[in-house]
């Protein structure tokens, strides 16, 4: 097209625009931005289940039952590794991957005093897993019966998505059957076969990890987290995914 | 002219014993340093970290922070709670936390009286797998 067609043409800017149509863009506008101001809006008021406070469900609330869950008493954990030795001989864990490990923490004591924290880790089997939502295979997913996030490796085409999404660091690929692999409250190796608690809870010589069902009352690790004066959190609470792994010091 | 000469010749000398004299206090600020660091095993025990493994790794224990900073002697430990020779009390059946509680081994002074109680602050003497790795090497991790 020449310089002097161009010139020719009707003019594309918003004064040939009609009224009406200038209305109804800024309409949109206006409504866009309402939805995002009321969205901020109601961020401001306090939504209850979002509470850092309670990272422990209130009683009744669990949506499984058994509604396994774990308690560690972190204080007590001296890092003799007896956890990591039992998993790995039960669930066949190679020596490249964990199901559970354990972490360290220096905390100042002011001066040059420092004090060692351990804090031993494992899959959280999340009420709201990110793991399970991203799955393309759904070769993982929460139990119906006991909220155990599961895997079946023969479905897992090891794209690693999983491994992404989780906030915990509790996946690893096993090369060996060539899928991810992570911890499963040993269901197939024990708690199927009639045990009552894992292999890292049972090796543990110092009562760090506690194993049960937190929809019994008299469990233990009810018992744990509802007994007054006690702090209870969970790791990344800000995920918002609900972990079942609760960290106390009592 | 004799005089300047003279004058020159007392100052080189009072400088000459400036030097002599500053470099005696030096050595002798020194050497006091040199023995505040040394540490002297015949009288405060072996510098290197004593590091049981059994009943579970591991445990470390220094010599230093018990005899030259808490003002222990030898005696008070060896040979009643604890062999002289490294590594006897780890094979007894009864060197366990239940025997500390009793007043055993450590737990003789670790009672919460004399020195924290062995039932608090475990990470103070439990260095774990990690820090036995870091203490001893790689080479003794478990193979799995």
């Amino acid at each position: 097209m020449k310089i002097n067609d161009l010139e020719q043409l009707e003019s594309e800017d918003i004064t040939t625009l009609p009224s009406t149509e200038r209305r109804t863009f800024l309409k949109m506008g206006l409504a866009v931005t309402g939805m995002y101001l009321s969205g901020t809006v109601l961020s401001l008021t306090t939504a209850g289940r979002v509470n850092a406070a309670n990272v422990v469900p209130e009683s009744g609330e669990y949506p499984y039952n058994p509604h396994y869950s774990m308690v560690m008493r972190e204080h007590l954990c001296i890092d003799c590794e007896r956890c990591k030795e039992a998993c790995t001989k039960t669930n066949h864990v190679p020596s490249h991957g964990f199901r559970t490990t354990i972490l360290e923490k220096r905390r100042s004591l002011g001066g040059d005093a420092y004090e060692t924290i351990f804090v031993p880790v494992l899959c959280n089997h999340c009420n709201r897993p990110p793991c399970v939502r991203v799955c393309p295979t759904t070769a993982t997913w929460k139990d119906e019966k006991t909220g155990i996030v599961v895997m079946e490796p023969s479905r897992c085409i090891g794209c690693k998505t999983c491994m992404a999404a989780c906030p915990y660091n509790a996946r690893y690929f096993k090369e060996e059957t060539r899928a991810v692999d992570k911890c499963n409250f040993c269901l197939d190796t024990r708690l199927s076969k009639g045990e009552t608690t894992t292999a890292c809870a049972e090796a543990c010589p110092a009562d760090v990890r506690v194993f049960g069902n937190l929809a019994d009352p008299d469990s233990r690790v009810f018992q744990l987290l509802h007994s007054p004066g006690t702090t209870v959190w969970v790791l990344r609470p800000e995920t918002g995914a609900m972990p079942n792994v609760f960290y106390i010091n009592s | 002219m004799w005089g300047n000469y003279k004058m020159k010749k007392i100052l080189l000398m009072l400088l000459f014993a400036t030097f002599l004299f500053g470099g005696a206090i030096l050595a002798a600020t020194g050497g006091d340093q040199a023995k505040d660091d040394e540490y002297d095993e015949d009288e405060y025990g072996p510098a290197d970290p004593i590091i049981w493994v059994k009943p579970v790794k591991s445990v470390v224990f220094e010599h230093k922070i018990h005899t030259m900073e808490a003002g222990l002697d030898c005696d008070s430990c060896h040979d009643d709670l604890f062999e002289m020779e490294a590594g006897v009390a780890e094979e007894n059946d009864d060197f366990t936390m239940e025997s500390l509680y009793d007043g055993g081994y450590c737990g003789s002074c670790h009672d919460g009286d004399t020195a924290f109680a062995s039932d608090t602050r475990c990470t103070a003497c439990h260095i774990g797998v990690r820090g036995h790795t870091r203490l001893v090497g790689e080479e003794e991790m478990p193979s799995h």
